[in-house]
């Protein structure tokens, strides 16, 4: 009689234990399951928030009316050799980059050799505490849209904000605007409602999917330089026939 | 009554496991926190890499960091710990292959782990030995996880019927 007990605790105890283990199964297959289903509906709300965003955006979109390249740049001069300059009016070395090429671009300009296209992206935001990047690219298209798009990115980049702090603010903007004889309220209220944020997300997109993934980029005929020096930049419009 | 060295190890796995878990947990929402606001940045620095095309990397930059969100929610309240951290080491060892992509190919860029990342200014170098040595660390965590996936304070031991 003590042999049955002891032989039915033991039954007992292996049906127990494989209930638990019974239980482990199903919990695990469960858990797993719910793991999948919660991954998925996660990446699938990011894609949907980034695609809505993204049709947001070109809702509110206006493009300036010199625009060229898809209404992403800005055109100086009508010669031959296309040069393209993506920017950053944050980056400090795109002001470097300003300071030394400058007057060899002007130069290639007034002899008609090329058309310099300048695009002015935003992907420094994170520098500054006011997405100065951003709004300062809109302030540019508003400069275009007053006709005074070079001008004004000469005057940005000799006013080029320290990174880290809170960017040039508004006022500033539209003053700088005025001394280059942007004047007209359309470009203030255009600085301060943020017309041109939309399309500074536009250059933007175009930009990254065109391989731009730093600034400044420069390519003379499509051809990317990897160390845009005034000398590699004559030498690369000669090769490219003018 | 003394209690072997074995048995007390045995006892402090789950302690062990459950500080990894909560570790784990805070990297991945710290990680995702970051990128969620900029969903736009976070696609830019997907495509900096240069890996995928920019429509492709568009739509990785916007998935990730909710997927890093809701897996560091799924380690945090502890729900399926194995396969959370499973899925937390092949999620790190698909970016520390990134970053020595990256690295071989001479890009200079922020590897955007805890940021939006992207490229880099002018004389800023890019720190992808750092990067490396940091994911390792995290795939640790995961390993102990994935070699001792009971925790304490978990959904996973209450479904169980753990003692917590």
């Amino acid at each position: 009689m003590s042999k049955n007990g002891k032989d039915r605790a033991q039954a007992k105890r292996i049906v127990q234990q494989q209930l638990a283990k019974e239980r482990r199964r199903a919990v695990t297959l469960w858990t797993s399951v719910g793991v999948v289903a919660v991954l998925l509906i996660a990446g699938m709300i990011g894609w949907g928030v980034a695609a809505g965003q993204e049709s947001d955006n070109s809702g509110k979109l206006s493009v300036p009316a010199s625009a060229v390249d898809e209404g992403t740049a800005f055109a100086r001069g009508s010669g031959p050799v296309t040069i393209d300059i993506y920017e950053d009016f944050m980056c400090p070395a795109c002001h470097s980059f300003e300071d030394a090429a400058g007057p060899t671009l002007t130069q290639l300009v007034d002899a008609g050799k090329v058309t310099v296209r300048y695009h002015p992206i935003a992907i420094l935001d994170r520098y500054s505490t006011t997405e100065y990047s951003t709004r300062s690219a809109g302030a540019a298209a508003a400069a275009a849209q007053g006709g005074k798009f070079f001008e004004y990115h000469e005057v940005l980049f000799a006013n080029q904000p320290p990174e880290g702090g809170p960017g040039l603010d508004n006022a500033k903007l539209i003053e700088l605007g005025r001394s280059v004889g942007l004047t007209d309220a359309s470009f203030a209220d255009a600085v301060n409602g943020r017309t041109y944020t939309a399309w500074a997300t536009k250059v933007t997109d175009t930009a990254s999917s065109r391989g731009v993934t730093g600034t400044p980029t420069v390519r003379v005929a499509g051809k990317t330089l990897d160390n845009p020096t005034p000398e590699a930049l004559s030498a690369a419009v000669g090769a490219a026939g003018a | 009554m003394d209690i072997g060295l074995a048995a007390r190890t045995t006892r402090a796995w789950p302690w062990i496991s459950t500080v990894a878990r909560l570790g784990l947990a805070a990297v991945w929402l710290i990680a995702g926190g970051l990128k969620v606001g900029d969903l736009a940045a976070s696609g830019r620095a997907v495509n900096a890499y240069q890996i995928f095309p920019y429509e492709v990397a568009k739509v990785i930059g916007a998935a990730q960091p909710f997927l890093e969100i809701a897996l560091g929610l799924l380690l945090l309240v502890g729900f399926a710990v194995r396969l959370s951290a499973f899925i937390s080491a092949a999620l790190l060892v698909i970016f520390i292959a990134g970053i020595v992509w990256a690295w071989s190919q001479g890009l200079q860029i922020d590897c955007g782990c805890f940021s939006k990342g992207g490229e880099l200014g002018a004389g800023v170098d890019p720190a992808y030995g750092w990067d490396i040595a940091r994911d390792v660390g995290f795939l640790l965590l995961a390993g102990v996880l994935l070699w001792r996936p009971r925790t304490r304070y978990s959904i996973d031991g209450i479904l169980m019927g753990d003692d917590q």
